[in-house]
């Protein structure tokens, strides 16, 4: 009997125990409100039964809209296929609703998997096309898009070879980046033709790749970011020449690059997890990093300024961080917002230094961030 | 598509010592904690290692993976909890430089590299010795960060068998059933095991880690289930005084959900895989000459279903196939053990074989694998031995030496010191998956070479009937190592870019207590850095701390332990950490009647439910088992 009873004396705690252990004491977390973005049958498919994905990038704000470009995309068991013309898509935040600009021309094949998207001086939007990656096919363009009439108004095809990335239009050119070669060109704004001139090198250190991670126009300069597996580059480039006239390190793997008012480049730096903050004067370019992000943060993929206030997304842990420059101590992280499991963000837009929407990659919509801010 | 921008998200498309007494044990530094048995690896004498005696952990649910982390020197990588793939690595080496066999039959995962720890089955193990170091020259090719043997269980003269039954939080449950018994002129054993979970433990997470302070939220794990069953047979047969025949088939088989990183989940994405080893030996003598020859062969095959470059999709929609990976291996071996003189004592060894691959992913391809080694131990007076080892490997178009030298001095037969030092140089060939698996966002490379890698260590030991105590330093150096790089536009590529020098230290102290209580401790202090840049390697923990105290005995058992894993590099700039981790489990138990026990387990004492591997896939909070068992 007393051997029986000890069993007994352990199963009942055990029973107790493992209903404990079963309980849950976090609470949910709290639902995100986001705008779906068109899919499928939506995005003209090229096959009707194998539709694409939004699989949205680029934001940029014109004409009093905001425009996300759709990369229309199908995953497989290797890399992402295109499933259907590139596409621009604007809303209205306070609705919802969505207008649709098919990139695709008249066969649909004009401009596939479109990334970034800006917009000019005078209110045009351009958006470089990167096809299919191969450097052969001829869904590889710079489309010019006029936001008032929502339609393409012209294309300039891009060289053999090269895969746009970037995209930064100056006063006579619009510059692009090569996603094979860290090197950058340029199309005749006038002809919209890619100028016959070698693309020019914009190199940075590296062990395995390296590759020109974006191109911008700020402040009436031309930058270009190189990003390598162990380092990046800031140029520095004359913007009818596209000579070099500075360049400074940043850190490895940069991404994504924003200019402030105050005439400063931040760089956001994916392969440390850092921000760096890049100084140009008549002696050329001066970097230095100015903040670590928490080691949760990771993948970081925009980076976008309203004032001193920085605005920057990591799609790894899909949230964004708000990041006051002129906080005591230093730049330092004062709101950040998740945007739930899987949902990628890749791009930020700041609607002004409170708001910022984002487009997730990974659920295919836009979400407006709702901020958790330091107390 | 703006190429690279943090595809790596996307492309993680992976976690004891207990005995009644310390004996006496040599050659080598090889630390037994409980019985009498044979030396730790006849293969590498004098080599640093750990023997680890599976039936300590009885009234225990325990896995390969967590009986491993006893020992000094090895880490675990897990990719979440029960059932879900957990990989070895050996002072820092990676998972495909750490060799693993089962009863000397070489394993690999279905790549041809890393072998998953939770698809080996815990009960059906007698013994599992950890030999670290670049042992090229004692096990073959690839064992730049040292050898993990699995030993089944052995027959007995007479019936005997035992069975288990536990079950506990998250829907985990195991069966386990064994026998042996005399056949003929020998023995055989039957061993089965089966194992499932419904993995569904809450995790919790900041969705905002940068604001100090911000709320953690609860999450449940899902599709993180697994099921397995797995099966022993062993049987030896003495078929005349000098000649015996020995045969081993071991199966096992499973189906799991492939749960994703917790920033990222996969919902619907699953795994199926299936694998068997056979062998078969004959041995003999012949006067003092011993000989054996044996055939091997392996079969495993990985199915992957919902599972996309980027996430996962419905499995048996047109746009979402089935990837089917297949590998398999035969090997031929013959081993010669001869004296020469009374001081030496050599061993020759010749292998071949070939090793074949079959998938989706990677194509059709083979290679033929062959060896030859030899090597001496050599006995001298004062104490002294050596062990000088060459062996030659060639697995496809690559070839190379690997020696090896081990010594030991011991001052006399009894005394409670011995010091010990070793030193070897060995290569990894690529493995099938880093040539030529085309899958999701990782690309091939068919041009890669070998890894090529050394390493020197020095050790001692004091061993009383009181303390064992022992200590070995380690430094090592790598190069060619094959890392993947990200490669443009949007995937992973290996390379042979990486240059890297780990040292470290292994302490070990083994006390037996009175009233049958053991107590255990070891330690591990890594220091990996990439000789390019001087960061340090991601992924290895610099500090790793185990405690034990256990006791066994006839009515009464139970234990407690400790394990401390320090903050961990995750990214390759010292920039981003996996945070440290303290892990309290605890067990009891009582003989019931008979040989019935019931032992009341608990995992994760503390209920941290914030820890997860690394990379980013949740780990469990307090988990509760119930474990009935009885051996006759």
């Amino acid at each position: 009997m007393k051997r029986l009873a000890l069993p007994a004396l352990l199963a009942l705690p055990a029973l107790l125990a493992l209903i404990a252990a079963c309980g849950g004491r976090y609470q949910a977390p709290p639902p995100v409100a986001s705008i779906a973005l068109p899919d499928g049958s939506q995005l003209k498919p090229y096959d009707p039964a194998q539709p694409g994905k939004a699989r949205p990038q680029g934001l940029e704000q014109a004409a009093g809209r905001v425009y996300v470009t759709l990369s229309n995309q199908r995953d497989t068991d290797t890399f992402p296929v295109n499933a259907g013309p590139g596409f621009l898509a604007t809303f209205v935040a306070s609705t919802g609703a969505i207008t649709l600009i098919d990139l695709g021309g008249s066969d649909g094949r004009q401009c596939q998997n479109p990334g970034f998207v800006r917009a000019s001086a005078d209110g045009r939007l351009y958006a470089p096309c990167s096809g299919n990656f191969s450097g052969a096919d001829t869904a590889r363009a710079i489309v010019e898009v006029d936001p008032l009439a929502n339609i393409v108004t012209r294309r300039a095809a891009i060289p053999g070879g090269r895969v746009p990335n970037g995209v930064a239009v100056t006063a006579n050119k619009i510059w692009t980046g090569d996603a094979f070669t860290t090197t950058v060109f340029s199309i005749d704004k006038t002809s919209f033709t890619a100028d016959p001139a070698a693309p020019i090198p914009v190199d940075c250190a590296k062990s395995a790749f390296s590759y020109v991670a974006d191109v911008m126009a700020i402040r009436g300069g031309l930058y270009a970011l190189c990003g390598s597996d162990i380092s990046g580059e800031l140029y520095r480039l004359d913007p009818d020449s596209g000579a070099v006239l500075a360049h400074a390190t940043v850190g490895p793997n940069p991404t994504e690059l924003a200019g402030l008012d105050d005439g400063r480049i931040a760089v956001v730096n994916a392969g440390d997890n850092t921000l760096s903050l890049v100084t140009s004067s008549a002696g050329g370019l001066t970097a230095q990093k100015v903040l670590t992000f928490s080691s949760e943060t990771a993948a970081l993929q925009d980076v976008r300024a309203f004032g001193h206030i920085l605005f920057t997304v990591a799609s790894g842990n899909n949230t964004a961080q708000r990041i006051d420059l002129d906080a005591q101590g230093g730049p330092k992280v004062i709101g950040e917002a998740n945007f739930g499991p899987g949902s990628g963000p890749y791009n930020i837009l700041p609607l002004d230094d409170l708001q910022a929407i984002v487009s997730n990659r990974g659920t295919n919509t836009i979400a407006a961030a709702t901020w958790v801010s330091v107390k | 598509m703006p190429p690279l921008r943090a595809l790596w998200r996307y492309l993680l498309p992976f976690a004891l010592l207990l005995g009644e007494v310390a004996r006496a044990q040599g050659p080598g530094e090889t630390i037994e904690v409980q019985g009498e048995r044979p030396r730790g690896s006849p293969q590498a004498p004098a080599t640093a290692g750990t023997a680890i005696e599976t039936a300590q952990f009885g009234g225990e649910v325990r896995s390969v993976a967590e009986m491993l982390l006893a020992a000094p020197g090895v880490s675990v990588h897990a990719l979440g909890g029960p059932g879900q793939a957990a990989t070895l690595s050996l002072r820092g080496a990676s998972a495909d430089q750490s060799l693993v066999l089962l009863d000397g039959i070489p394993l690999q995962g279905p790549g041809g590299g890393a072998v998953d720890l939770s698809t080996l089955p815990a009960t059906l193990l007698e013994r599992m010795v950890v030999s670290r170091g670049v042992l090229g020259a004692q096990f073959g090719a690839g064992a730049l960060g040292g050898a993990l043997e699995l030993l089944p269980r052995t027959g007995r003269e007479s019936w005997s068998g035992g069975a288990e039954v536990s079950a506990g939080s998250f829907g985990t449950a195991r069966l386990a059933l064994d026998a042996a018994m005399p056949v003929g002129n020998g023995n055989a054993v039957v061993a089965l095991q089966g194992d499932r979970t419904d993995g569904n433990f809450e995790y919790a997470r900041q969705l905002t880690p940068e604001i100090p302070g911000s709320p953690r939220y609860g999450f449940t794990r899902e599709n993180a289930d697994a099921t397995r069953g797995s099966g022993l047979f062993r049987l030896s047969q003495e078929l005349g005084s000098d000649l015996g025949l020995d045969l081993l088939l071991q199966g096992s088989a499973g189906l799991r959900g492939l749960p994703g990183p917790s920033s990222s989940p996969t919902p619907r994405s699953r795994e199926l895989d299936q694998s068997g080893v056979g062998g078969m030996r004959l041995r003999g003598a012949a006067g003092d000459v011993g000989w054996s020859v044996r055939a091997s062969g392996r079969l495993d095959r990985v199915e992957l279903r919902g599972l996309r470059a980027f996430g996962d999709c419905d499995d048996g929609a047109p746009d979402c196939p089935r990837d089917d990976q297949r590998s398999s291996n035969l090997r031929a071996e013959g081993e010669l053990a001869f004296p020469l003189g009374e001081a030496n004592a050599f061993h020759a060894l010749l292998t071949a074989g070939s090793d074949r691959i079959h998938g989706n992913g990677t194509g059709p391809h083979g290679r033929d694998v062959f060896s030859a080694s030899i090597r001496d131990d050599l006995a001298l007076p004062a104490g002294f031995s050596f062990h000088p080892g060459l062996r030659f490997d060639s697995v496809g178009e690559d070839a190379g030496l690997s020696p090896g030298l081990t010594a030991e001095w011991k001052p006399a037969a009894k005394h409670p010191l011995t010091l010990r030092a070793g030193w070897g140089l060995s290569f990894r060939a690529p493995t099938f998956s880093e040539l030529y698996l085309e899958r999701g966002g990782i690309a091939a490379n068919p041009d890669l070479r070998p890894e090529h890698a050394w390493s020197v260590d020095a050790g001692a030991e004091w061993r009383t009937a009181l303390l064992t105590l022992s200590a070995t330093a380690f430094w090592s150096s790598y190069r060619e190592l094959i890392l993947y790089q990200l490669f443009p536009p949007a995937r992973v590529k290996p390379f042979n870019v990486g240059e890297a020098r780990i040292a470290g230290l292994e302490l070990q102290a083994i006390v037996p207590l009175p009233a049958r209580f053991l107590a255990s401790v070891s330690y591990s202090f890594l220091d990996a850095v990439n000789r390019r840049d001087g960061h340090k390697l991601a992924y290895r923990p610099p500090h790793r701390l185990f405690a034990r105290l256990a006791r066994q005995g006839d009515r009464l058992e139970g234990y407690g332990e400790v394990s401390f894993t320090s903050a961990l590099p995750r990214n390759a700039f010292d920039t981003a950490f996996v945070g440290s981790q303290v892990l309290v489990n605890a067990g009891i138990g009582v003989r019931a009647a008979g040989p019935l026990w019931i032992d009341l387990e608990a995992k994760n004492l503390l209920d941290n439910r914030t820890y997860e591997d690394l990379f980013q896939y949740p780990l469990p909070g307090l988990s509760i088992a119930v474990i009935a068992r009885a051996r006759f």
